[in-house]
This record gives structure tokens, C-alpha cells and sequence, in this order.
């Protein structure tokens, strides 16, 4: 075997506490026995299990059963039009868009977490990056839904982009809208390729492991002849590098971008500088929660304790809770620039988002972005999954109703009171939404079964054999250029 | 390789790929990396299931252009919006929307942002596929049972026969005494 003796203590496996550095050395990050052809077996015996665990045909079964729903839902709204949903004078932008900007930000703390991790060099973030670029990608295709269909008759939708046509009309690149529609095409683009381009090592991994002729040939066209050569590593390394440093740049814009359909409108509440941090901040808020809320189940599902420890939990709960206690500097700084600022329209928004109609989710939101993420200061909350969990999913609810009352307070209390009128979803928005989940859920539960779910050639990289050091330093800087 | 003996009568003999030697740990793999750059070997690589660091030091591998290929994708992007908007909205369909003048930068700049992003991305995960030669589903390498191993935990170096300073015996003996644990010809 090519492995190498390991440095570690037996019997240090998932339940280990690895949450603290002894002050001499770092607490491992790969637990159990930790060889190179350990973690590729435990990473590979996922997807080449004959069958996959009870919970994931019951989870697949209802998940597939929300996708139908949500075609049904949609075939609905085309044939009939979108008076089936809530969304009125002056709540025009009602389901779609409160679900649009709730899935796009849940997709960035994938991005966060394999492109700025990355560029610190946050060793571990190889145990939960491709799992987390995996909720992006599925993320972003369940926010491209909502505005095709949006548009009402989605087979006009091609009029946002610039092609020509008979009546000589273009698209209106002052358009926030438009703005939006590029950004969310690039992020998912980027997304998409990022996530891919980090998987060939590993899909070729399951290509060189496979045992019948049609995994060989899927997985052998996936990893496109990957051989794991120098050359090969040497361009793959500075292509995920780059990768990181645009989708770093794309992970502060795309959410800023979105929200630039709200800042750059003049209505009290939305026409404000603080919009683009603000839901970038909040974006990643979510996207941390979700991933959160996703690696505890996945982890005890799947036997992938020794690889996602505890330590990444502790991680993922601690950005969750700085993002949180950003969210509610920015939630404080918004009432207190309402009252500063003297403009009674901009002190009535406000207001009336804690004391109008829906002052209900005013305070849920106040509760479960500012209130529970606070929990994590403690060590307890972190490593706990029947507190840690909970929190994470308090945390969607909160950011899912912050999106909510964003767009539909105010919207609903016009300039002129004669205008006012409140905004109720009907059952078919309800059950798109839900379709939009069960969509999410499909497209994750085949991911964790049919693709690498923890990236292999990361994880065996940050193995303490990995290291090696070159003695010829002279010699090789005359050669390397 | 013949594949229809009718319409090929002779069968043509293997050609010989060169030499395929496995190493047990990343230190053995460096020093061998470097030793073979210092004999003069100019057609060989480096095969191992993950990135190690300082190989292409060892190797004496250049760095690669891909940084102005993504330069040149973003300043396509950018540069291919700003051209794009004032084209559509002030020549070939000229509006005044809100007022505002039929071209001006800051309306455009979120675009440009995006588009310099998507740019630089395509161009360097294309630029990627085409400096290493990939897709390339068959190799030579890959004809091996020992080198299926590679993206589990094989390290290897391969020498092709076809490299000024091969020698079927003296590489074998070299390869060898850099540590390789077993060294095996490949056939193409």
C-alpha cells in the first residue's frame, strides 16, 4: 500500500472532540484511520453502496413527490395565469420574488465557504466544500425557477436577453432588473463550474474504482481523462485558485446585485445604501444555516463522521453566528437611520414592520436571526445536534420571513393610504414553494448518492503524508524560469 | 492494436510507452522528481491523487499562462457589455429611459462586474481543458492495472520511451535506486 504510517491515536474517531488546538500542534481534521486509501473508501463506499440507507429512499420518495407538486403548480399558473397567486395592486411582487432572493442567498455560503475559505487556506473547509458548492449549484437552480415563471408567460422570458428580433426592441441595461438577470446567470455559470472543474480528480476516483462497464463509462466521460499528472495538478491548482478569486468577487456581488432591484427604487424601506451588504451579509447568514442544518444529518447518515467532525460543525455554528450578529447591526442600524434620518415616510416603514400588519414575522424575524443564533457563543449549543440543528433551521424560518417582510411591507402600505391593501399567498403559492424544497432536496439527495459528497484528492491533500520538501531550491528556481 | 484481423493482416506489436515506476510515500516522490530533472529526462511526469506541493519545483515545471487567459476572459466581459448596452440602447434602438443620457458608465458598471466575472471563468476552466490536453479518454497509462490506483493512494512517475535519455535497462536501474518500489514497461 502507499499509505504511510499514521500519526494519529487510535480510537480518535467522529464522536472525537476535535474543537481544540492543545496549543502545540493543531487537532486533527480527519479522524479515524487516517491513509490516503482510508478516506478515498470511505468517501466512495457512498455512492458504491448497492443500496443506500432506509432514510434516503424515504426522503427521496417525498422530495420527488414535492417536484411533482411543483410542476403541477407551475402547469397551473402558465395555463391560467398568475391571478392564482396572492400577489396584487400594490403587492406585485409577492411569492416569486420573496422566494427567488431566499433561494439565492442560500446558495452563498457555498460560495463563501470554496472560494474566500480558499483564499485564507482554511484547512477545513476540504471536509464540507464540495457538499456546500453542491447546495449553490442546486440553489441557484431553484431561484432561476421563480422569475422565469414570474414573467407570466415564461416562454417570453428570452426578451432579457439581447437577441435580435422583428420589432427591433432590446432589453433596458438601466434595468436593475436586467442587472439581476446577469448576475444570477453568471453566479450560476460560475457556480456550476467551479463545483465541476473541483470534481474531475475525484469523479475519476470513482471511474478507476468502478466495478461494471456503464459506471466506468459515465464516470470515465465525467473525469474526461483525468490521470492525476503534475502538469495536470499544476493547471488544475491555479484554475481553482482563480475560480476562487473571481467567485470571491461574485460572492459580495451577486446578493449586492439583487439587491440593487430594492435600493434602486424610490420607496421607503428599499431606497437605501446599507441594501447591498445588508443582503449579502444575510445571504451567507442562510447559506451557512442551511449548510449547517444539512452536514449533521448527512454525516450520521452517510458514516462520514471521521471526515465532517465536530470541528466542522463548531466552524460552520461560529460563522453562522458572527453573520447573525452582523444581520442584527444592520437590522439596528435601519431603525435607527429611520428615526435619524427625520423623513416620516421612511419612519412609518418601519414602524410598520413591527407594529403594521404583519408585525407578527416583524418580531419572528427579530427573534430568530438576532435572538437564536446567540446560542452559539456557547460550546454546548455548537456541539449538540438536537440544539445546534434546531437553531440552523430557526435561522432559515427567520431569514425566509426577513425576505418576506422586505418586499411585502413595503409594498402593501403605499405613498397614498386609498392604494393600501394587504398581501395574502394562496395554496398554490404555498405549494410552489414547497415544490421549490422538494426540487432542492431531489437534486441533493442523487448528489450525495451519484458524485463524490467530500472532496477526496482536498481531503487526502491536508493528510500530514502529504507533505514533502523539495531539497534542491536553487537549482529549481534556475529551472522554473 | 488490430481490431478486424480481415481488413489487418499482421498484427502490429505493442509500441512501448516507456516505463512505469510506483513510489510509497510523497518524499521519495520529490527527491525522485528532482533526480530525474538533474539527468536530463525531458519526457516524463509526475502522476499522484492529489496535489503535492513543491512538485513543480521539483519538476522544474513552468508556471502556466492561465492567469492572462482569465485576464483576457474578464476584459472581454467588461469590455463586451460596455460596447453591448450603448449598441442596443443608443444606436440601434435609441430610448431615453428615465431621463437618463442614452449611454453613461455608472448604470453599467453592476454588469460589467458580472460579465468580467463570467469572462474570466469560462476563458480559464476552457483555457484549463486546452493546455492539459484534456478530454482525453484514452492513454497509454491507463492500459495498466497498477495505475488505476492513481486517484486512490499510487504515486508514480512514467518516463516515455520516446525521451532522448531513455534507456530500457539503465532508466530501470536509475528509477530503482531513486526508490521506486516497482517499476513496470507500458505498452501502448
Amino acid at each position: 500500500m502507499a499509505s504511510v504510517t499514521t500519526t494519529q491515536v487510535p480510537g480518535m474517531t467522529g464522536d472525537f472532540d476535535n474543537t481544540q488546538d492543545d496549543g502545540v500542534s493543531k487537532a486533527p481534521l480527519v479522524l479515524g484511520e487516517a491513509t490516503f486509501h482510508e478516506v478515498t473508501r470511505k468517501i466512495c463506499r457512498v455512492a458504491e453502496a448497492p443500496r443506500a440507507p432506509l432514510a434516503w429512499y424515504v426522503a427521496f420518495a417525498i422530495s420527488t413527490a414535492l417536484v411533482g407538486v411543483l410542476g403541477a403548480m407551475i402547469t397551473y399558473a402558465v395555463f391560467t395565469g398568475v391571478g392564482v397567486w396572492g400577489n396584487n395592486s400594490p403587492v406585485f411582487w409577492g411569492f416569486p420574488i420573496i422566494n427567488f432572493v431566499f433561494w439565492v442567498g442560500l446558495a452563498h455560503a457555498g460560495t463563501f465557504i470554496s472560494a474566500i475559505l480558499l483564499l485564507f487556506r482554511q484547512k477545513w473547509r476540504t471536509g464540507i466544500n464540495r457538499f456546500a458548492e453542491a447546495t449553490t449549484v442546486f440553489a441557484v437552480v431553484c431561484a432561476g425557477i421563480f422569475p422565469g415563471i414570474h414573467v407570466g408567460r415564461p416562454w417570453f422570458a428570452y426578451w432579457m436577453a439581447p437577441v435580435p428580433n422583428v420589432m427591433g426592441a432590446w432589453p433596458n441595461f438601466y434595468s436593475p432588473l436586467l442587472w439581476d438577470a446577469i448576475a444570477v446567470g453568471t453566479y450560476s455559470t460560475v457556480s456550476m463550474l467551479f463545483w465541476y472543474v473541483g470534481m474531475i480528480p475525484d469523479l475519476a476516483t470513482f471511474r478507476d474504482r468502478s466495478t461494471t462497464r456503464i459506471r466506468h463509462t459515465i464516470y470515465g466521460i465525467l473525469a474526461m481523462g483525468w490521470r492525476g499528472s503534475a502538469k495536470h495538478w499544476q493547471l488544475y491548482e491555479k484554475t481553482i485558485l482563480i475560480l476562487a478569486g473571481l467567485a470571491t468577487a461574485l460572492v459580495l456581488g451577486v446578493s449586492s446585485t439583487v439587491s440593487t432591484d430594492f435600493a434602486v427604487s424610490q420607496l421607503p424601506g428599499w431606497h437605501e445604501t446599507i441594501f447591498p451588504p445588508y443582503f449579502t451579509v444575510g445571504a451567507i447568514f442562510s447559506g451557512f444555516a442551511l449548510v449547517l442544518a444539512l452536514a449533521i444529518p448527512a454525516r450520521e447518515l452517510f458514516g462520514l463522521k471521521d471526515l465532517i467532525t465536530k470541528r466542522h460543525l463548531d466552524n460552520l455554528a461560529k460563522i453562522t453566528l458572527v453573520m447573525g450578529s452582523i444581520v442584527t447591526y444592520i437590522y439596528m442600524m435601519e431603525f435607527f437611520i429611520a428615526y435619524y434620518s427625520g423623513n416620516g415616510y421612511e419612519q412609518f416603514a418601519y414602524l410598520t414592520r413591527i407594529m403594521g400588519p404583519y408585525w407578527r414575522m416583524g418580531w419572528l424575524i427579530l427573534f430568530c436571526n438576532c435572538v437564536v443564533p446567540q446560542i452559539f457563543w456557547f460550546k454546548f449549543a455548537r456541539s449538540t445536534w438536537w440544539l445546534a440543528l434546531p437553531a440552523a433551521l430557526l435561522c432559515l424560518v427567520g431569514m425566509w420571513s426577513e425576505r418576506f417582510v422586505i418586499i411585502v411591507t413595503v409594498l402593501n402600505r403605499d405613498f397614498l393610504p386609498s392604494a393600501w391593501h394587504n398581501y395574502a399567498p394562496t395554496w398554490v403559492d404555498w405549494l410552489t414553494f414547497a415544490g421549490s424544497i422538494g426540487l432542492f432536496f431531489t437534486l441533493f439527495l442523487l448528489f450525495c448518492r451519484f458524485l463524490p459528497m467530500i472532496a477526496m484528492s482536498e481531503v487526502k491533500s491536508i493528510l500530514p503524508q502529504a507533505e514533502g520538501h523539495v531539497h534542491d531550491d536553487a537549482a529549481a528556481v534556475k529551472a522554473g524560469h | 492494436m488490430s481490431t478486424a484481423q480481415n481488413v489487418e493482416p499482421v498484427a502490429e506489436a505493442p509500441r512501448m510507452y516507456g516505463l512505469l515506476a510506483e513510489f510509497h510515500d510523497v518524499q521519495t516522490l520529490l527527491n525522485a522528481a528532482v533526480a530525474l530533472r538533474k539527468a536530463g529526462y525531458k519526457k516524463w511526469d509526475c502522476y499522484t491523487p492529489f496535489p503535492v506541493h513543491g512538485m513543480d519545483k521539483a519538476m522544474g515545471l513552468r508556471p502556466s499562462i492561465l492567469p492572462w487567459i482569465a485576464l483576457a476572459g474578464a476584459m472581454a466581459g467588461v469590455f463586451g457589455i460596455l460596447a453591448l448596452a450603448p449598441l442596443c440602447n443608443a444606436f440601434l434602438y435609441p430610448m431615453i429611459f428615465s431621463g437618463k443620457p442614452y449611454w453613461g458608465l455608472p448604470g453599467h458598471i453592476p454588469m460589467a462586474f458580472a460579465l468580467g466575472i463570467l469572462g474570466g471563468t469560462v476563458f480559464v476552466v476552457h483555457g484549463m481543458f486546452v493546455l492539459a490536453r484534456l478530454p482525453q479518454f484514452y492513454h497509454p497509462l491507463f492500459s495498466t492495472e497498477r495505475f488505476r490506483r492513481v486517484t486512490d493512494d499510487g504515486m508514480f512517475i512514467a518516463i516515455e520511451a520516446t525521451d532522448p535519455s531513455y534507456s530500457p535497462s539503465a532508466t530501470t536501474q536509475l528509477l530503482k535506486k531513486l526508490g521506486a518500489a516497482a517499476v513496470e514497461e507500458v505498452r501502448d
